[in-house]
């Protein structure tokens, strides 16, 4: 009994010491991500090259991080997308992660209320300077002059192009699409394609989909250098150039040069099945549209092109997002920021193998790299890192805004809201939301 | 009731209680079938699920996921958990409020009554904050104390033991019970059919619960089924991985199916003696 009671003794005493000297040497960091679970294919793969997709690449990253990295505990926390909800009740609750996945166009919100640190110290001691970002991939991650992420990529909206119906509509030239340069060439462009085809020149996610209107409005927008944002707590929407904008994509639906009624799965199986020339959707699409076009007896098999969003007003620009990692406000140790260096070093080292998912790449090195070249379709989409700009910093709530303009904006090009009145309509209801923003 | 005594449908009846049940159980047989095709298909064209060829390559992918057994337990620690709490406080109150003559009774009872028009959302926020203050998050106390608090409970038993005549008391304090005697020997067994409608009730809506698991259990090892499953898939998991998707619904409501097979009984008599009343 009393030799139990040592051993217990012993145990309880080796127990204390041990965590004793883990809080103040403690060197494990708590990464949170979205991007899906899959540990049952990729779980134990440290190969990052022989990883696919988004799930894929960030868990063989994470994997052989851990594997470079023995002496640093690392536990990686999967959330259900976009993991906002969990993040801001993690921070309410005093207990965020120490590294977090975060769209670009959501820092504001975190930044503007004093929960993310600022990165340009700790990306300094891990020797990344943000003047290696890509453009797009700066403006992200940059608020009020600080760097408050590690950019990770640019996500943008392209316009995925059925080469074979193009030919068949005499819009080829030296086996390259010829896209519209302006709203008038457009519309002649997407009458003669459905007059040789007997099918919509466009595919669009409209139901239950915003962002596909939204993209639309703020790309081209940005082409003719209107100032949506006048400030942080107002938009401008009652312009000419909106209206303009809308009354094409109105004046394309009404003439059915373009599908109706889908969703995202619609549009994209219509695609695949080849029933439309372009289908404006986002860089993610390309890994798996370009396995189709290799994929012989498939409607899309050598038929595939991708391009940033044509020049119809203005000049070239498009409006993007992408995914950073951030750093939430919390206590740490030194151990554990040196961890940190070490990961941000790994992560940006391996921006190439992220770029493979179809999104650009945030570091320029990478995107004039002959590797990044040697990928299918990137050369001609590696403009929009440099056409590409996100919302002014400034701008909270980005999220939501896209919510509240998309649903107006989809009512005026289904016709069933005058123009003018949906774009009143969302002018009023953003600007009620930023008037609530403290 | 026998069924010989059952009263015959009319036939135009019978051919819309046919036709309601097929329109029940089209979305859930469309679910089956794609669970059971390759993602490429579907994602082509969904119309495909109504032909060969047909894989269990889904329901092996989740099998092979290895939190998920974890993510099982979880929920059922905490349906469990929640289910055997609320009967046990529920029916304690539903006594009290129905056979016990104390100070404010009323009052109190209305009070709780009043839980029923409060909202879950009105409170999360305070109810995170109290949690958080307690350091309950990611635990399981964390996420079954709070499903403990129920309004409804207490009000359906309360129901209960008032329908339960009073001179069974009274026959059990004539031959010297105490109250504790009575509640415990006499009444609790007559609310069996209470006690498993309210079981059953309490456990499904444990186990569906989304909303306060994803904002209390953070930490993928504290995920119940729910918030597990949706952890596991991408941003356009209905478009690239559609099969996959419903193979994650299916094996999530196995669990209920099997509650509902076995409680079959009491749920259709609860429902039946609710609409009665």
């Amino acid at each position: 009994m009393r030799r139990r009671a040592g051993i217990g003794l012993a145990a309880a005493a080796t127990l204390v010491l041990a965590s004793c000297g883990q809080s103040e040497d403690r060197s494990d960091i708590y990464v949170q991500r979205f991007f899906g679970e899959c540990g049952a294919v990729y779980g134990a793969l440290t190969d990052v090259g022989a990883a696919k997709g988004e799930c894929g690449i960030v868990t063989a990253l994470f994997n052989a991080f851990k594997a470079e990295n023995r002496d640093v505990g690392f536990d990686v926390n999967v959330v259900a997308w976009p993991g906002y909800a969990q993040l801001a009740a993690q921070m309410a609750a005093g207990d965020p992660p120490d590294l977090v996945t975060m769209h670009q166009s959501v820092i504001s919100d975190y930044q503007s209320r004093g929960l993310l640190e600022p990165l340009d110290s700790i990306l300094a001691e891990a020797g990344i300077r943000p003047q290696d970002f890509t453009e797009a991939a700066r403006r992200g991650v940059t608020r009020n002059g600080a760097v408050y992420g590690l950019p990770w990529d640019t996500v943008g909206g392209l316009y995925h192009v059925n080469t074979r119906l193009f030919a068949k509509a005499g819009l080829m030239r030296d086996g390259r699409p010829i896209l519209p340069g302006s709203a008038e060439e457009l519309l002649k462009q997407a009458r003669r394609f459905k007059a040789a085809t007997g099918k919509p020149y466009f595919i669009q996610s409209q139901v239950n989909d915003p962002a596909t209107h939204v993209r639309n409005l703020y790309s081209f927008l940005l082409a003719q250098d209107v100032a949506l944002f006048p400030d942080a707590q107002h938009i401008r929407l009652r312009t000419p150039e909106a209206r303009r904008i809308l009354q094409l994509f109105r004046t394309l639906e009404a003439e059915g040069l373009t599908t109706r009624n889908q969703d995202n799965p619609a549009a994209i199986g219509s695609f695949l099945d080849g029933d439309g020339g372009v289908f404006p959707t986002g860089t993610w699409m390309i890994g798996p549209f370009e396995q189709e076009a290799t994929t012989k007896g498939r409607p899309l098999h050598d038929a595939y092109a991708v391009f940033p969003y044509p020049r119809l007003w203005g000049h070239a620009a498009a409006y993007v997002d992408g995914h950073a990692w951030v750093m939430p406000k919390r206590s740490r140790t030194p151990a554990q920021r040196r961890a940190l260096v070490r990961l941000f070093r790994f992560m940006a080292a391996h921006d190439f193998d992220w770029s493979r998912t179809g999104h650009l790449p945030a570091f320029k090195a990478v995107i004039d790299s002959p590797r990044f070249a040697a990928l299918p379709h990137r050369t001609d989409i590696a403009p929009l890192a440099r056409i590409g700009a996100p919302l002014p910093g400034m701008v909270r709530r980005q999220g939501a805004i896209e919510g509240l303009v998309g649903e107006e904006i989809a009512a005026a090009i289904a016709g069933t809201k005058p123009i003018d009145a949906a774009l009143a309509d969302a002018e009023r209801r953003v600007n009620e939301l930023l008037a609530q923003q403290q | 009731m026998s069924a010989a005594a059952a009263p015959r449908l009319s036939p135009v009846a019978l051919m819309l209680v046919i036709l309601g049940a097929a329109i029940m159980a089209a979305p859930l047989l469309w679910t089956l079938l794609l669970s059971f095709k390759p993602n490429a298909d579907l994602m082509r064209d969904s119309g495909t699920a109504f032909s060969a060829p047909y894989t269990l390559e889904n329901y092996a992918a989740i099998l092979q996921g290895s939190s998920l057994v974890r993510w099982l337990v979880n929920s059922l620690i905490v349906s469990l958990g929640t289910t055997i709490g609320v009967l046990i406080l529920a029916s304690l109150a539903g006594y009290g409020f129905a056979r016990l003559d104390f100070p404010f009774r009323r009052t109190l009872f209305v009070f709780v009554l009043l839980g029923l028009a409060v909202p879950e959302q009105a409170v999360i926020l305070p109810r995170h904050q109290l949690f958080a203050w307690l350091g309950l998050h990611n635990s399981y106390p964390g996420l079954i104390l709070p499903g403990l608090v129920g309004p409804f409970g207490v009000f359906f038993m309360t129901q209960y033991f008032r329908a339960i005549p009073k001179e069974l008391d009274e026959a059990a304090m004539l031959d010297g019970a105490s109250r504790l005697t009575i509640f415990w020997k006499v009444l609790l067994p007559l609310t069996w059919p209470a006690q498993a409608t309210l079981g059953v009730f309490t456990f499904l809506g444990s186990w569906n619960d989304y909303w306060w698991p994803l904002i209390s259990a953070t930490r993928s090892d504290r995920f119940t089924l729910t918030i597990g499953l949706a952890s596991s898939q991408m941003n356009y998991a209905q478009t690239s991985g559609l099969g996959f998707l419903m193979a994650q619904a299916v094996f999530a409501s196995v669990p209920i199916l099997i509650v509902y097979v076995v409680f079959q009984k009491q749920i259709v008599r609860a429902m039946a003696g609710t609409a009665a009343r």
